[in-house]
């Protein structure tokens, strides 16, 4: 019985670690953010969310722009450079402008946070990139699906009261 | 030939079988009346829904009634002619009687009865339905209520009965009256029928029936006594009671009809709670009134006046204000804005602090 109970043990073992064979493949440097981002984007919704409503648990605290002012024209343009840097952006369709059309931007990481945190993307009005103009948070970042999220948190004393969330999709 | 030998010979053994047979018609269906509440000396129409029967529409009915006494006694198998039900339509048919007459009883002795109790019957007596029952209402605490109006239903049908009773004893100005008439109209005074004491019919088809010590009833179908069009959807019966000729009147009075849900009442919402020079101005209105279907508004910031229209539906009339746009080179801590809507009526006249961005 007990040679038995040994045997099934290690049968066991041999299944579970016999054909373990670790592959560490050969090294290449991560995909950034920017790839991921480079590109034209469409709109494929818009909306508007009371930040303080949604903090007191109000409703409604979110309404739907996307059939309004033009925006389902909006699109937006990320550029990089030859070498995979961030140059300008520029948001195209005749949309009033919530944050400035046109601009250079940089992001806070040019990959995603461990922490889950959005990265920021800067927003200035200078190739230096001296002159931050505004920013966004990008809550969505593409992966196999071509579509991104940003979001424009409008804050007070530190305070988030209005936000605007922006769904994208890659226009090829 | 030896087929129809057959069936002579079947048709001859089942002839015993039905000269004895009751013929079970079923369980009577629903029943009201009209009045809808009434005194036992008063005249009364019974009326029978007997689609739940396996009558014929429009077949001979009569009435078989045991209860509180048996006007057609005896008679089974050759029902009285006073016993006949009138074929209305459908499969309804209707009684009018006057229980105090009918039964020859007091009207005591009747409420001290077991109440209606019936059959009904073709006139051999070789169909009967099951044993049925008519309610009857009783309103005698109005008496003692202290109450100035009371309806039955109180939330009236347009094609049912309504019985409204009224303690003109509670109501200033009508003692020693002559008569009380009804002033009244569907839906808000959409459809009337006005107390014009100067033409004779109109005195007589608005003028309630006195019960005695100051109370008066009144007893209609919507549809009917306004001769309202079919499809017409009553909302509500507006009304109020005149004594004499206009001498007094009691305060307007309205019932809520039955089919009718009052609708939610309007909301009127700005969206964000709170905003800034560079976001959009939601405006919203929902659960609005008949007709109601656009907003115009004016926004001013310092020197800066923006206008425009919101246009929508009952349901919802929602737009945004472009801000952004509008407000781009004007220094402005607050706006003003004013709403007003189709009719030229005031929806909001309010100010708006403008949040300072960091």
């Amino acid at each position: 019985m007990k040679c038995k109970l040994i045997t099934a043990t290690a049968l066991l073992a041999l299944l579970t670690f016999g054909c373990n064979e670790p592959d560490d493949g050969s090294y290449t440097a991560p995909i950034s953010i920017y790839e991921k981002i480079d590109g034209q984007w469409n709109l494929a919704s818009v909306k508007m969310v009371d930040e303080v409503a949604k903090a007191n648990g109000v409703e409604p605290n979110e309404q739907n722009l996307s059939g309004f002012f033009n925006y389902e024209d909006f699109k937006i343009r990320f550029d990089v450079d030859a070498a995979g840097q961030p140059t300008s952006y520029e948001v195209l369709g005749d949309v009033p402008t919530l944050f400035p059309a046109n601009g250079y931007y940089q992001l806070s990481s040019p990959f995603q946070q461990p922490s889950g945190s959005a990265v920021r993307i800067h927003l200035f009005s200078d190739a230096q990139k001296t002159q931050k103009t505004d920013e966004l948070r990008l809550t969505a970042v593409p992966g196999s699906a071509q579509e991104m999220e940003l979001q424009l948190v409008r804050t007070s004393s530190g305070t988030p009261f209005v936000s605007y969330v922006f769904r994208l999709t890659a226009s090829n | 030939m030896k087929r129809f030998i057959q069936t002579i010979v079947l048709a001859l053994l089942l002839l015993p079988n039905l000269a004895n047979a009751q013929q079970e018609m079923g369980p009577v269906g629903p029943t009201w009346s009209f009045p809808v509440v009434y005194n036992y000396d008063e005249e009364v129409t019974w009326y029978f829904d007997l689609s739940t029967t396996q009558f014929a529409m429009g077949e001979d009915i009569y009435i078989w009634i045991w209860s509180p006494s048996e006007p057609d006694a005896g008679n089974w198998e050759n029902s009285s002619d006073f016993a006949k039900l009138t074929y209305v339509s459908g499969m309804t048919w209707k009684f009018t009687l006057t229980p105090t007459l009918y039964f020859s009883m007091t009207p005591e002795a009747i409420a001290g009865s077991a109440g209606f109790w019936f059959r009904l019957k073709d006139d051999a007596g070789t169909k009967q339905s099951d044993v049925a029952n008519i309610a009857y209402t009783p309103f005698s605490s109005f008496y003692t209520a202290n109450e100035l109006i009371r309806a039955y239903p109180t939330a009236p049908s347009i094609d049912k009965g309504l019985s409204i009773l009224f303690n003109a004893n509670l109501a200033p100005g009508f003692e020693g009256a002559t008569s009380v008439h009804m002033h009244s109209g569907l839906n808000n005074w959409d459809l009337q029928v006005q107390y014009q004491s100067w033409i004779p019919e109109v005195v007589l088809k608005t003028k309630l029936k006195e019960l005695g010590n100051g109370f008066y009833k009144m007893d209609l179908v919507p549809k009917e006594y306004f001769a309202a069009p079919d499809g017409y959807i009553m909302q509500n019966m507006n009304f109020l009671f005149v004594k004499d000729d206009w001498a007094s009147t009691t305060p307007d009075q309205v019932l809520n009809a039955a089919e009718y849900v009052p609708p939610p009442p309007p909301v009127f919402s700005f969206f964000p709670q709170q905003i800034s020079k560079r976001d959009f101005l939601g405006i919203i209105r929902t659960n609005n009134e008949p007709g109601i279907i656009k907003l115009l508004y004016t926004v001013t910031a310092g020197a800066t006046q923006i206008t425009g229209e919101i246009n929508g539906s009952m349901t919802e009339i929602k737009g945004f204000v472009n801000l952004p746009t509008a407000l781009q080179n004007v220094n402005a801590t607050e706006i003003h804005v004013l709403v007003k809507d189709n009719t030229d009526r005031t929806i909001s006249d309010t100010t708006i602090p403008l949040k300072t961005l960091d």
